[in-house]
């Protein structure tokens, strides 16, 4: 009686099992390699980085170069909707979109200081999480003397790998952002925000000029 | 045989229950990336409690003005004096010196392998790496570090976070990991080279700090620079960063 209730149920489990598999790697299948998309990417960020003609512009077309290349594969509107949290939904088209631009401008005046510092540092794949649409990439910063973590967060966009967040050494900027912003949004609202994000901005185009 | 059911049942019940307690830990202590979670609730962020937040704001500003005023020259000062690979040196001897302490820490906690491998690269860095100056265990070994201290053990005994907690010439913590800091220090002055007095000890502090920091030099202001209040960038860095330190799965190192 048992044996007899047991046999169907080991088949039906293997099957579904068998089924799952079979989903899984068809799946697998499907979806591009982060890492094989990104490699080119990176290669191209540092090439642009080494190139001895970038250093002779001036600064702000220096950084508007580099933010040009680190668009092709930063989704700088998925960036400004995490950065934001919850309060993104209630804010209209425009506003979304001067945001966006805004964010752009601050993450393009605050790495424009990096170019300096730049002196040929290899980056190193270490490894890869895939899970759905959202993928890790996991890679090592190698200076001469030590060598820092760090991971880019991405998303699967048709069939491209769009990163949204950088994760470097465990510390991750949209989040760092996230909870600045809830703050400011908290105490002044949305325009209390804008306003001193552009106030950041003149201030680290400023310390630009200067040096 | 209604025993044997009932037992059965208890023994089930049982490793339910420890099942979910521990998957609540690891929940609670795991970020993952991943999971749009960790984006959009702050809570799910592994935060503290900060109900002390304008003594912490006071002392944050003490902080920063000793490290702008005081610690970052004399760090530049000392950084042109001796070139980056003999500081990286001092940093490894430093370094080397807490592997005992972060030995039985591991041990404290569980993690047989891990007090092996930190036992193993105290005896490896302060024979071959010339007390402690290299470390020929992470390189000629394959033998990499790992994180351990007293608050983490405190932390896997489920003491709590308390609040957080800006430590005068320390910088940001929590109670229970400054507690766990205090314990360290205590565990390690029972056999390091400088606790003759109280000057010694806080000059071999002071020197550790320094060289530290001539490590890193800069980044501290960029921080800031970038940050909109960095108050709460640091606060928010320090707990990310320590939910990194604390995860010892494979898939994020």
């Amino acid at each position: 009686m048992l044996g007899n209730n047991m046999k169907p149920s080991i088949i039906l489990n293997l099957f579904i099992a068998f089924a799952l598999v079979l989903c899984t790697q068809v799946a697998v299948s499907a979806t591009p390699d982060p890492t094989e998309q990104f490699r080119p990417f990176l290669n191209k960020v540092t090439a642009t980085l080494a190139d001895p003609g970038l250093k002779a512009m001036p600064k702000r077309e220096q950084s508007r170069r580099i933010i040009g290349v680190v668009g092709e594969r930063f989704d700088f509107r998925e960036m400004s909707k995490r950065v934001i949290g919850q309060q993104w939904r209630s804010l209209s088209e425009k506003e979304q979109g001067e945001f966006e631009a805004l964010f752009t401008q601050l993450l393009q005046y605050a790495y424009v200081g990096k170019i300096d510092e730049y002196t040929g540092q290899q980056v190193q794949f270490t490894q890869q999480r895939v899970k759905g649409e959202r993928a890790e990439v996991q890679t090592l910063l190698v200076d001469k003397d030590k060598s820092i973590p760090v991971s880019y967060i991405m998303l699967l966009r048709g069939d491209q790998w769009m990163a949204y967040d950088v994760v470097v050494e465990g510390v991750s900027l949209v989040r760092n952002y996230m909870e600045q912003f809830s703050e400011i949004l908290r105490k002044d609202g949305y325009p209390g925000l804008v306003k001193q994000i552009e106030e950041k901005i003149a201030e680290l185009e400023k310390s630009i000029k200067k040096t | 045989m209604r025993w044997t059911g009932c037992r059965l049942a208890l023994v089930r019940l049982f490793v339910s229950v420890i099942g979910t307690v521990f998957c609540w830990i690891s929940l609670a202590q795991a970020v993952d990336f991943l999971s749009d979670e960790s984006y959009e609730k702050p809570e799910a962020n592994v935060q503290v409690a900060d109900p002390i937040e304008p003594f912490n704001r006071a002392v944050f500003t003490l902080n920063d003005k000793v490290y702008l005023w005081v610690i970052e020259p004399v760090a530049t000062g000392y950084s042109k004096v001796l070139p980056a690979d003999i500081r990286s040196c001092i940093g490894n001897f430093f370094y080397n010196l807490g592997e005992p302490v972060r030995s039985a820490n591991c041990l404290l906690q569980g993690r047989v392998r891990d007090a092996g491998s930190t036992l193993g690269r105290f005896i490896i860095n302060s024979i071959c790496g010339v007390f402690g100056l290299a470390d020929a265990a992470e390189h000629e070994f394959k033998i990499a570090p790992v994180y351990a201290s007293f608050g983490e053990t405190l932390s896997v005994w489920g003491v709590g976070d308390g609040f957080y907690l800006v430590v005068p010439f320390m910088g940001p913590s929590t109670l229970r990991d400054f507690s766990g800091t205090v314990v360290d220090g205590a565990a390690m002055a029972t056999y390091s080279p400088w606790n003759d007095d109280a000057l010694t000890t806080a000059s071999a502090q002071g020197a550790k700090t320094v060289n530290r920091t001539s490590l890193h030099l800069g980044e501290y202001v960029e921080i800031k620079s970038m940050s909109f209040d960095s108050y709460i960038a640091f606060r928010n860095g320090y707990y990310q960063m320590r939910s990194k330190q604390f995860d010892h799965s494979k898939t994020t190192k």
